[in-house]
C-alpha cells in the first residue's frame, strides 16, 4: 500500500452519471497531468517533499476464510524496505527490500530471494515517495475512460523503464483520487494478476491515505486496513538488514 | 492457501446434535446458504461441470427442499447431496457445531476425543497399526496388529463389508471407510467406549477404552475447526526419520521440520513418513521440499484454477540434504501430501514407498455460509510435475509395500523397512 487511492461516495457516484457523457467526448488529459493531480488533491507536492519515512501498520484479513493478520512496513528515502507481520495460525510473514534485493520470508515457503521481473516490481514498491517521484520509475500513457464500482476513471498505463509488464491505475475524473489499480505479478509461482481497490481514504500528517484496500488474487480478497502510519521517525538502518535465513541465502 | 480435509469423525459425530424444528429465520439462513454454496461452486469450477451434472437443474430440483427442511440435519443432508453430484473430493459442509465441539474439546467437553491408536484396512479388517505413547490405549496394552472387532456394540467387520458395497470403486474409497471405522469409537476426552479386539492368535480382548485428547498441539486457522498437529523426530542409526500428522501449523512445523533436516544433514538417507497425513496448507509443500532440492527453477506441480494457474515452485534452502530421500504414503496420505510426494518422485528427488496414495488432491478452502455451517469447496485442478492429475489417480509407489497383519504383530514396519534397505543399500556402494 504505498501510493493513491480514492474515496468513494454514494453521493459522487449517483452523480456521475450525467457527467460522464460530455467528459467521455473530451480529448482525454495527459498521464502526466493525471498523476500530479494525485500528488496535489492528496496532500501537495510540498508536503510530500517533507517525507524522510514511514511506518505503517495494516491489519489484514482473507475475507470470507476467517484468516487475520497484523503487518508493520518500514519505508525510508533509503529506498530500502522491511515489512514484518504475523497471520493466526499461519505465524510469520516477512518481506522486503535491501540494497536492490528483494526477499520474503514466511513460515509457509521459507526463505527465498526475489530475482528478475519480480525483484523489479519490489525495488518499485519500495521506492520511497514514489507518488511524487513517479517519472523515475515509469512511463505513463492515458488508456482511456473506465468506469470502476461506478465512478468514472482515466486509465493510466504505467510501463516500468526498466522493463516488464506495464500496471494501470483508474484515477477519478471528480476527485483525482486513484480508485483501482491492476497488475501483473511475474514469480516462479507463474504470472499472477492482482486488482486492488482502495476506500476510506483518511489524512496522516499531511497527506491522504486510502486506509481500506481490498486485493483480489486468485480468486482470494485480501483486505488490508490502514490503522496508523507514524512519518519521518528516524529508522535506524540496521532495521533493514533480513533476518538470518535470508542473509545466508544471499551469501550463497 | 488450501486446506485438508475436515475428519470425518468430525463430522459424523456432529450428526447426532440438534433436531429441533426451525424457525422461518433459519429457513431462510439455510436457503441463503444453499445459493452461496451453489453459486460458490458454479463461480470456481476450474474445467466443465463433470459429464452428466446439469449445475442449473441440480438447483431448481434441490432448492425447494432446502427451503421447506423441517430441521438442520434436513437442510445439511440437502445441501451435501447437492455437492456429491460432483463425485469430487474437497465439497464439504461441515456443521456448525462442529466447531463448537472441537473448540471446546481442548475444556473436555464435548467430541473431540482420541482412541489412541490407528487403523487401516487389511483384507477387509481393520488392524491397529500404531498405538500413540502414554494414551489409556497403550496403557491397557493394545498393540499393532491387533483387529479391531468392535466398537461401542457395533460389528467392525459387518460395517465393513457394507461400506464395501455401498460406495463406488474410487482410489479414496479406503481412506473413506477407515475414517467410518474411527468414528466409531468417538466421544469427549475421557469418556469410555467398549471395544473388543482379537488379539494375537484367537485371543479376544474387550476394553473399555477411555478416549483422550488427540495427539499433539492444537492449531486454528481461520475457519478450518480446531486440528491437533504433532511432529515426530527420530534418527534410525544414521538415518533421519519425521512424520507429522498435518501440514497445519506452519510457525510450529515448519521449525521443527527444519531442525529435523539441519540436524541431519550429513545421515545416510532421510526418510518422511506420510501415512495417514491428509494434507493441510498446500504452500508449506513448497517450503518443505526447499530442504531437498539444489537448484532453483524446479516445481511441483501446477494448481489450474478457472482462469489462472499457479506452479509449485521449489525454493531451495541456503544448505539442503543431498542424500538418498525416502517418503511413505498410503491409501491414508491425502491432498497436500500428495502435490508433496508426487512432485519429488515427478522430478526424481524421492523414492515412495508404501501403496497408492488417496488421490484427493483439489486444493480447496472454507468458508462460513451464512447458516453458520462451514463450507469446503474446491477451487482449483492440481497437475503433479509428471504431468498426471493426482485427483482419483493418486500417487504411486515406486515400491509397492503393504501392511501386513504379521508383520505389525513382529513389531516391524515393511515401508519403513524396505525405505531403510533402499537407503542402506546404496550407502553400502
Amino acid at each position: 500500500m504505498t501510493r493513491r487511492f480514492c474515496l468513494l461516495s454514494a453521493a459522487l457516484v449517483s452523480a456521475m452519471a450525467l457527467v460522464s457523457v460530455k467528459a467521455a467526448e473530451a480529448p482525454l488529459p495527459k498521464a502526466d497531468d493525471i498523476m500530479d493531480r494525485y500528488v496535489e488533491v492528496t496532500g501537495g507536492k510540498a508536503v510530500y517533499e517533507t517525507r524522510r519515512s514511514e511506518i505503517m501498520t495494516i491489519e489484514m484479513e482473507i475475507v470470507g476464510r476467517g484468516i487475520k493478520g497484523t503487518l508493520t512496513r518500514y519505508t525510508d528515502s533509503s529506498n530500502n524496505a522491511i515489512s514484518t507481520g504475523e497471520i493466526e495460525g499461519v505465524g510469520k510473514m516477512e518481506e522486503g527490500v535491501y540494497n536492490g534485493q528483494a526477499w520474503e520470508n514466511t513460515a509457509v515457503v521459507g526463505p527465498r530471494l526475489k530475482s528478475g521481473a519480480e525483484n523489479d516490481d519490489a525495488v518499485r514498491d519500495a521506492y520511497f515517495n514514489s507518488s511524487l517521484l513517479w517519472r523515475k520509475l515509469y512511463k505513463a500513457r492515458t488508456a482511456g475512460i473506465e468506469t470502476v464500482n461506478g465512478e468514472e476513471c482515466y486509465k493510466v498505463e504505467l510501463t516500468p523503464l526498466s522493463g516488464g509488464k506495464p500496471q494501470y491505475d483508474y484515477a477519478s475524473k471528480k476527485t483525482g483520487l486513484l480508485v483501482k489499480t491492476e497488475r501483473t505479478v511475474v514469480s516462479p509461482m507463474g504470472e499472477i494478476t492482482v486488482e486492488a481497490s482502495a476506500s476510506d481514504y483518511k489524512q496522516f500528517e499531511g497527506i491522504l491515505y486510502p486506509t481500506r484496500m481490498v486485493q483480489t488474487v486468485m480468486g482470494n480478497q485480501i483486505a488490508l486496513t490502514l490503522i496508523a502510519l507514524k512519518a519521518n521517525q528516524d529508522i535506524p538502518k540496521e532495521k533493514f538488514e533480513p533476518p538470518a535465513e535470508i542473509r545466508k541465502l544471499m551469501a550463497k | 492457501m488450501t486446506f485438508a480435509r475436515i475428519p470425518a469423525a468430525a463430522v459424523a459425530a456432529s450428526l447426532i446434535v440438534a433436531a429441533a424444528g426451525l424457525t422461518p429465520e433459519q429457513r431462510k439462513l439455510n436457503a441463503d446458504s444453499f445459493e452461496y454454496a451453489w453459486t460458490k461452486i458454479r463461480d470456481n469450477m476450474w474445467a466443465p461441470m463433470p459429464p452428466g451434472v446439469d449445475w442449473q437443474r441440480v438447483h431448481d430440483e434441490l432448492k425447494p427442499k432446502v427451503e421447506t427442511a423441517r430441521t438442520m440435519q434436513q437442510a445439511r443432508a440437502v445441501m451435501q447431496d447437492m455437492i456429491s453430484r460432483l463425485k469430487l473430493t474437497h465439497f464439504n459442509i461441515v456443521p456448525g457445531d462442529v466447531y463448537n465441539t472441537l473448540d471446546t474439546a481442548a475444556g473436555r467437553r464435548g467430541e473431540g476425543g482420541s482412541p489412541g491408536f490407528d487403523v487401516r484396512l487389511l483384507d477387509s479388517q481393520a488392524v491397529v497399526i500404531s498405538v500413540d505413547p502414554g494414551t489409556p490405549a497403550e496403557a491397557a496394552g493394545v498393540r499393532p496388529g491387533w483387529r479391531l472387532v468392535r466398537a461401542d456394540g457395533q460389528d467392525i467387520a459387518a460395517s465393513i463389508r457394507k461400506m464395501q458395497a455401498g460406495l463406488l470403486p474410487s482410489t479414496f474409497k479406503e481412506l473413506s471407510m477407515t475414517r467410518a471405522v474411527l468414528a466409531k469409537i468417538s466421544g469427549a476426552p475421557g469418556s469410555k467406549v467398549p471395544v473388543e479386539f482379537d488379539g494375537a492368535g484367537t485371543r479376544a480382548v474387550k476394553i473399555d477404552l477411555e478416549l483422550t485428547e488427540p495427539r499433539g498441539e492444537s492449531s486454528k486457522i481461520g475457519f478450518l475447526p480446531t486440528q491437533h498437529v504433532w511432529f515426530e523426530s527420530k534418527k534410525i542409526g544414521n538415518t533421519a526419520y519425521v512424520a507429522f500428522n498435518m501440514f497445519l501449523d506452519p510457525a510450529r512445523l515448519s521449525t521443527r521440520f527444519a531442525n529435523a533436516v539441519e540436524g541431519c544433514l550429513k545421515c545416510d538417507g532421510f526418510i518422511i513418513d506420510l501415512r495417514g497425513n491428509p494434507g493441510g496448507i498446500g504452500g508449506m509443500s513448497m517450503g518443505f521440499a526447499g530442504w531437498f532440492v539444489k537448484r532453483a527453477g524446479i516445481r511441483l506441480g501446477i494448481m489450474r484454477l478457472k482462469d489462472q494457474e499457479m506452479k509449485f515452485a521449489i525454493f531451495p534452502r541456503s544448505e539442503v540434504f543431498g542424500g538418498p530421500l525416502a517418503i511413505l504414503v498410503d491409501a491414508l496420505t491425502a491432498s497436500t501430501s500428495e502435490i508433496f510426494a508426487g512432485g519429488l518422485k515427478d522430478i526424481g528427488r524421492a523414492r515412495i514407498f508404501g501403496t497408492r496414495t488417496a488421490g484427493a488432491a483439489l486444493p480447496s478452502v472454507i468458508e462460513k455460509l451464512p447458516n453458520g455451517d462451514g463450507f469446503q469447496y474446491a477451487i482449483a485442478d492440481y497437475v503433479s510435475e509428471g504431468g498426471r492429475r493426482l485427483e482419483g489417480t493418486g500417487v504411486e509407489p515406486d515400491e509397492v509395500v503393504n501392511w501386513t497383519r504379521d508383520a505389525l504383530l513382529a513389531g516391524r514396519d515393511p515401508a519403513l523397512d524396505a525405505a531403510l534397505a533402499w537407503i542402506h543399500k546404496g550407502t553400502d556402494k
